[in-house]
């Protein structure tokens, strides 16, 4: 495959930041690695890192604010946390925004003129529609922080993936499969995100009511398993 | 009625209008007889959540983390009016805010149950709870504000709210007339029923 320069002759460069707390083994990061492996297959330079980790030390950030310098595309993947995105990952996006509206000082790194932001995002309601928050506080992000909105994908189930390479995952997965591809083929011709793409992500990998009932009674298994069934409607505060 | 505050503005300059609400709210709340328990958030450590679902599975109802936000937690539990207070961040919570607020968790049941036609949650603590949420913005922004305001709406059904509104303060306005707002905001919660 080819690389893909810039207009300057420059290798194109996309960062996947994940923003899940489980890292490596995060479903976040599953879907977020194989939309960056297709951009890689088209020619893009790849990078990654986690919220957590860019957080870390002074060193980390400075190292998270050169990554997002030098990169023409930034992918955030996170999960839902409480309608939004994961705390240590708003934290990421704070020290971002206010670096690049000059709150911080500059770094000597000169990126790539025009900078996008996309976002995936997963959670495990059954309806992809409640990300929609989420995708709306990212993409405010993008416009505070001067990046160009390049769209957002968001699926529900999530639950129902975790751990499998995409790949690997079978029929079940075949739409997601086909809308991170849809989408890894209109990014690296700089395009936003489809419709379609978006369409196909957020439909049902299953009946609702199948996934409610392997979901309730995966939670009484490992509740039993750990010994504490009879106590999971406990109240300790009460 | 029990009102526990959550004030999740940063602890320096920047942080000074969310004090400022925090103060109004505490105040207003007082004069009305009611309890009130307030958490100045950017003061207590916090540490995010793990994701590890423990506090379904291994030891329901409670954290494997130990912290500053257990209090939060058992305060909560007990509370009939949750106040979340925060800079609006691209139109969302700050951090600090978002770090207390992924940790009530525990407060909630792994099961789904089918609510307004959407998968939820149910609490772990039966109670007719209500939900004000306060954003501090430097001026106006629409784009913002639509999706603060939608967003307080997502947690109150996901947190079982029997009511909830939602309001903005701007840092240079006037400050009788941000006060006024606020109180309006909570006497509409402290009524409900």
């Amino acid at each position: 495959m080819k690389a893909a320069k810039d207009g300057s002759g420059a290798m194109r460069k996309a960062l996947l930041l994940v923003g899940s707390p489980r890292g490596a083994k995060s479903a976040s990061r599953m879907l977020g690695g194989y939309l960056m492996g297709k951009l890689e297959a088209g020619g893009m330079e790849t990078a990654e890192m986690t919220a957590a980790a860019a957080l870390q030390s002074t060193e980390n950030q400075h190292r998270t604010h050169k990554a997002v310098d030098a990169a023409e595309l930034v992918v955030v993947a996170f999960p839902l946390y409480v309608d939004g995105l994961p705390a240590p990952l708003v934290q990421a996006l704070e020290l971002i925004a206010d670096r690049r509206k000059g709150s911080l000082p500059a770094s000597p790194v000169a990126g790539p003129r025009v900078q996008r932001v996309a976002a995936v995002v997963q959670c495990g309601f059954p309806e992809a529609r409640q990300n929609e928050a989420a995708l709306a506080i990212v993409r405010q992000f993008a416009k505070e922080a001067g990046f160009e909105w390049a769209g957002g994908l968001a699926m529900g189930m999530g639950g129902a993936v975790t751990g499998k390479p995409l790949d690997k995952a079978g029929g079940m997965v075949r739409n997601v499969v086909k809308a991170l591809d849809l989408a890894a083929a209109a990014l690296l011709e700089g395009r936003d995100i489809p419709e379609e793409a978006a369409a196909l992500m957020g439909k049902r990998l299953m009946p609702t009511w199948l996934y409610t009932f392997m979901g309730n009674r995966g939670m009484k298994r490992s509740a039993k398993k750990h010994g504490v069934l009879a106590q999971i409607y406990a109240k300790p505060y009460e | 009625m029990n009102i526990l505050i959550l004030n999740g503005g940063p602890g320096d300059a920047r942080g000074a209008a969310c004090r400022e609400v925090a103060g109004m709210v505490e105040g207003q709340a007082r004069s009305k007889g009611w309890a009130v328990a307030v958490f100045d958030l950017a003061g207590l450590e916090i540490k995010p959540c793990r994701g590890c679902f423990a506090c379904w599975l291994k030891h329901p109802g409670r954290c494997v983390i130990k912290d500053g936000q257990e209090a939060v937690l058992r305060t909560a539990a007990a509370g009939d009016l949750q106040v979340w207070i925060t800079p609006v961040t691209f139109g969302g919570f700050g951090s600090i805010l978002k770090r207390s607020v992924d940790r009530l968790l525990p407060n909630i049941l792994p099961f789904f149950v089918r609510i307004d036609g959407e998968v939820h949650h149910p609490q772990r603590y039966e109670r007719r709870r209500r939900l004000l949420a306060l954003g501090t913005l430097a001026g106006p922004d629409e784009g913002a504000e639509r999706i603060f305001h939608g967003l307080a709406r997502r947690n109150a059904l996901n947190f079982g709210n029997a009511a909830v509104l939602s309001g903005i303060v701007y840092e240079g306005e006037d400050r009788t007339a941000a006060a006024g707002r606020v109180r309006g905001l909570l006497e509409a919660l402290g009524e409900e029923r």
